[in-house]
Parts: C-alpha cells; structure tokens; sequence
C-alpha cells in the first residue's frame, strides 16, 4: 500500500500531522470561546470566578500610592515589539495602572520603542484620563516615542529612570538584552519594580532584579485579575482548559511514546526477540519497503506525528499547467 | 504570461485602474464614515473590519496552501485558486501595515520633536542633550541623503561603497553611523555584563532551600564553562569506572550540566511557552472577534 497525505492538494499544515495541528487549534479556539459564554451566563446569574492571588498585581496600588508619596513619577515600558496581542495586553494592564495614577493625580511617563504603539498608547491612555473624567490632568508629552533602535531606546529610557528619579516601575511585554539595563538602572534609582516579560529568555533577568515578576501566562491573566470582567475571566478559565489539554497530550505521548520504546527494546517483537516491518513513512507517506527492516523506536506514530518533515517528493507530483487552453485572468 | 487574481491586474487595463481606484475610495470611505459617525457604530465599523482583516490570515492558516508554487503556475482548480488568491493576499496585507508604519513613524519622530523642543524652549536643565539630540538627527538625515543621492548619481563604473571613491558625504555618513552610532550600541551592550554581575550578586544569596539548590546549580553551570577547574575535574572523575564501565564520566561538569539543562530547564521553559502561547492566542482570539472590552475602550 503506498499513499500521500493529500499530495498535490494540501498544504505543509496538514501532509504530515494530518488534520492533528489544525484540529488541535481549532479546539484550544472554541475551549476560550465556550468559557466565556459560560463566564457571561454565570455573571449574569451573580456568580463570580476565583483567580489565585497574585502577588505583583496586588503591588500595583502599593507601587503607585509609593510613587505618590515621594511625588515622583511611574514608568511604564511596553517592550520593543510591535504592535500585537503582547502589546495589546501590556496597555491593558497600563491602563490600570494609569487609572489608579490618575486618581492620585501622579505623574507617569510611558515610553514606547514602536511608532505604532506610541499611537495606541497614547489613544489609550487619553481614554483612561477622559472615562476618569480627568481629562485636565493628561498631559501628552507623558507618552513618548524614544527610539526604535534597541539600544538607543534603552539609553534613553535608562536616562529618563535617573533623571526622573522614577519611584516605580513596570516593564511588561516583549523584552530582549535591554531588560537587565532597565531594571538595573531603576534599581539604582530605588524604584518599586514589576516586570513581566514573554521571552522567557529574560524572564530570569527580570527575577533577579525587580520586586515582582509575572510569569509566563501570568501576564495574560492580569487584565482579568485587575477588571474581574466576564470575558476575560472566561477566557482565563478556557486557557486553563487548553494547558489541561496540552498536558494530557504530553502524558499520553510520553505513554505512548514509552510503550513504542518498551515494545522495540523488551516486548515479543523487541531487540532480543526482533521484529521485523514491511511499512515505512518516508517523507509524509506510507510506503512499502523493498526489504522487511527491524523496527525501531522512531517507527512509532508518535514520533512520526511530532516530527514533520517536508516531501520533496509532492514536488514531483504536482504539475500545474501553466498554458492550459482557457486562460481566464492571464495576460501577457 | 502572469496569472492575476483578485489583487493584481494586467497593465494599463480597466481592471487594475478601476482597482487602484478602488483601493483609494474604499479606505477614504471608511475614514471618512469613521470619523462622522456615532462612537456605537464606529465600534461596528472598526469590529467589521478587525474581523475582515483577521478573517484573511486565519483562512490563510485553515485553507491548504499550494505547495511548490511557481511563479508562473496556474490553480488548476477551485481549491488551489482560492489557495493562490489568500498566499498572494498576505504580501498585500504586509505592503499595507508597511505604508500605514512610514506613517506612524512621523508620528513617533514628531513625538520626540516636540518633547525635546519644549524642553529647550523651556530652558530644562537637560535641554543640552535635546539639543544635541536634534542636531544628531538632522545630521544623520542630511549625510544619509547626500551619500544615498552622490551614490545614485555616481558616474558609470565608479563603485561608491570602496573608500578610495568616497567623497566628505560618504566620510561624514560612516563616521556617524559606524563610528558613533554603532560603537554607542556596542558600549551599551557591553554594560550587561556588568549589570548580570550586579544582578546575580543580589540575587544568589542563601535565604531558603529553594536559593541553596538554585545556588548550587548555577554554581555547576558556571563551573562548566571554567577549563581550569572543569579539566583537572573532568581528569579526576574519568578514572572512576567498574570494570569497562566509564561510570565516573556521568559526573563531569559538562554531563551534569547538560543533564539539568536538558532534563529541568528545557522542560520547565516549554511549560512557560505553552503557557504564553495559549495566552497569546486566547487574547488574539478576543481581538479578532473584537469581544475584549477591556482593549475596546
């Protein structure tokens, strides 16, 4: 028996794990979507959903009531990415805080590296002041385009910590070698620092020198902890759902993949009694083999499945005329 | 002989006039639309076209791609037509987030202009840094230019990039870049060392069990790449052995580090990572379909 997984038809996503991947997504998609449908019904029933306490958020008041304390002012820093979902969520939790600065009428200073996020903060942070009713205590020059260029943005961000005397600090999205500058330098300036980053690269940075750091997904839950508002206390719930997927998927891949090794090394058809197959899959398919061959421990589906490899042979299948008789849209 | 699809359209035909015509009304359209309506229907506006747009990379990733395309292929059928108009679609879509960027990047230079210009207006007691911000920046813009038009407009068979064809521009130009602004990225690179030492001086103190064996660990990740003791270790433990058994081989500092990288640090960072992607395409999922009140205000 010899087939290709759809060849000539389908694409990369789907020769060699099949329908796998895209299902997969497809389910962590309608995991977020169900829950916070179920959060809107509970909501609208009184119920609320618990979130376990964290720590860096909780500081946030405490971080800003500090800062106005020294009257001094609060740095927010979005990272060096552009404009996406990572950015998105560290204005978010900007916009807490900026409400609570706000309040307090403390100055805050938020430093952008992206000319597209420098325009959104800025929206952003107008809106905080403007639904606070505030609107007199915005001043525009307190977010700033710097630089785009990493190290001249960290430069300058390092000289508005010294010269601004900043009391508090946070640094959350996408950061790269500059972290360690910013948070060492605002540790110089004795600011209260949170930091979350997800490079987990410089996660480690961000541990060692400020006061709390948000892990991993931690920085997504946030907005939720921060507004306990039923879409994002429902999407919260559904990502939980989907690590319990991801995790029962790695236990159930390491079983399997344990039995496939189990069953070469010591079962009937193993090393010392061998077993012998007629099948292999070469390049996304199934072929017959000229010769039965021993099995061996990356014969087994698992491996097959998370190991994708591209088939040069889907090169040779596909023949994609490029004169046919009725050349409808072509022109010279 | 090119094939056009929805994007394209053979030169100087009505087709691609009337959709470069197209391409100018539609956006005046919904700016205009945007700007006059109510703040209820805007959300409409903006959600519709989040979703549209969106909507074209998440087909992109759930419609099978053509595979091996050539640039002279033709879809041979429904499939792979709509295959073809969705890859070539996702240039487009990068060639408008390219122009909308030169945009907003004025906007982002005119930022830091009116800062650094109120500051000296003010008489700040940094403005001479402002300064000196504004002249660097009006530097580098004109030697960039002048040494980008003397290259454009440099005779035939002079190459402008060796130095011996170079003129004050292309000196002015390199000395600016290369001289002052890469050489100021290297030296604030370089303060990372010192601050990983100021950081870990902090950090790695005994407190609890949980510091000692971060503490301990990190010691043997360091000691790893030390040759003057992970060596005569390496020598040490090599004579270890039962019988052919190289048993003490398993307790090298390479081994041990390699075992804890691979065993606690590769596992404990993809936790994070699954945990961050699911985040990331939980708030992504929000954003598209625009349900995320938080990111409407």
């Amino acid at each position: 028996m010899s087939y290709y997984l759809a060849a000539g038809t389908w694409a990369n996503q789907y020769t060699d794990t099949g329908w796998f991947a895209v299902a997969l997504t497809v389910l962590l998609c309608l995991f977020v979507l169900y829950n916070i449908a179920l959060s809107h019904k509970k909501f609208k029933e009184g119920k609320t959903t618990f979130i376990r306490r964290i720590a860096g958020l909780n500081s946030i008041d405490e971080a800003v009531g500090r800062a106005t304390e020294m009257g001094r002012p609060v740095l927010m820093v979005p990272g060096l990415g552009g404009l996406g979902p990572v950015v998105v969520q560290a204005l978010t939790i900007f916009s807490s805080i900026t409400r609570t600065a706000a309040k307090f009428a403390n100055p805050i200073i938020l430093c952008c590296a992206d000319a597209a996020v420098y325009t959104v903060a800025q929206e952003t942070i107008r809106d905080v002041y403007q639904s606070e009713g505030l609107a007199d205590r915005y001043d525009p020059s307190s977010v700033r385009f710097v630089s785009d260029r990493q190290f001249a943005f960290a430069a300058g961000v390092s000289g508005i910590i010294l010269r601004d005397q900043v009391a508090a600090t946070f640094f959350m999205g996408d950061f790269y070698a500059e972290s360690l500058i910013f948070a060492e330098t605002a540790n110089m300036a004795g600011a209260i620092q949170i930091a979350s980053s997800t490079q987990t690269t410089q996660t480690p940075f961000f541990i060692a020198s400020c006061d709390y750091v948000l892990i991993g997904d931690e920085f997504y839950a946030a907005s939720a902890y921060l507004s306990r508002e039923p879409t994002l206390t429902g999407s919260m719930t559904g990502q939980d759902w989907c690590k319990m997927m991801v995790i029962f998927l790695v236990v159930l891949g390491a079983i399997i993949n344990t039995q496939e090794i189990a069953r070469v090394t010591f079962g009937p058809g193993g090393i010392f009694n061998q077993h012998y197959i007629n099948q292999d899959k070469q390049h996304s398919a199934i072929v017959n083999l000229p010769a039965a061959r021993p099995a061996k421990s990356s014969d087994s589906p698992i491996e097959h499945l998370f190991n994708p490899q591209d088939d040069p042979s889907l090169q040779k299948t596909i023949v994609r005329d490029q004169n046919p008789p009725d050349r409808k849209g072509a022109s010279d | 002989m090119i094939w056009h699809n929805f994007w394209t359209g053979p030169n100087n035909s009505f087709l691609l006039w009337l959709r470069i015509i197209l391409a100018f009304v539609i956006p005046s359209a919904l700016f205009y639309s945007i700007r006059s309506v109510s703040p209820f229907t805007r959300k409409i506006i903006v959600a519709a076209a989040f979703f549209f747009t969106g909507g074209v990379y998440v087909f992109y990733f759930l419609w099978p791609q053509p595979i091996h395309r050539q640039p002279l292929d033709i879809p041979r059928n429904l499939s792979e037509s709509i295959g073809f108009m969705l890859s070539d679609s996702v240039p487009v879509a990068a060639d408008v987030a390219n122009i909308v960027g030169a945009f907003l990047l004025g906007l982002g230079v005119y930022s830091v202009f009116s800062i650094h210009v109120d500051k000296i207006r003010k008489g700040h007691r940094d403005s001479p840094f402002s300064i000196a911000l504004i002249i660097s920046v009006f530097l580098m813009l004109f030697f960039g230019y002048l040494n980008y038009y003397q290259t454009l407009k440099a005779p035939p068979g002079v190459n402008m990039t060796l130095p011996q064809n170079w003129h004050f521009a292309q000196y002015a130009r390199d000395f600016l870049f290369n001289g002052v602004l890469q050489q100021m990225d290297a030296a604030m690179f370089s303060l990372i060392a010192f601050y990983i030492l100021s950081a870990a001086y902090r950090a790695f103190r005994i407190r609890s069990i949980e510091a000692t064996v971060l503490l301990a660990t990190a010691l043997i990740l360091v000691l790893k790449v030390m040759g003057v003791v992970a060596d005569p270790w390496s020598q040490l433990v090599h004579g270890l052995h039962f019988g052919n058994n190289q048993f003490g081989d398993n307790f090298t500092f390479l081994n041990i580090s390699n075992f804890l990288q691979n065993s606690f640090q590769s596992s404990s960072i993809r936790a994070v990572d699954f945990g961050v992607g699911i985040g990331a395409l939980a708030m992504a999922l929000r954003l598209w379909l625009s349900i995320d009140k938080q990111t409407g205000t």
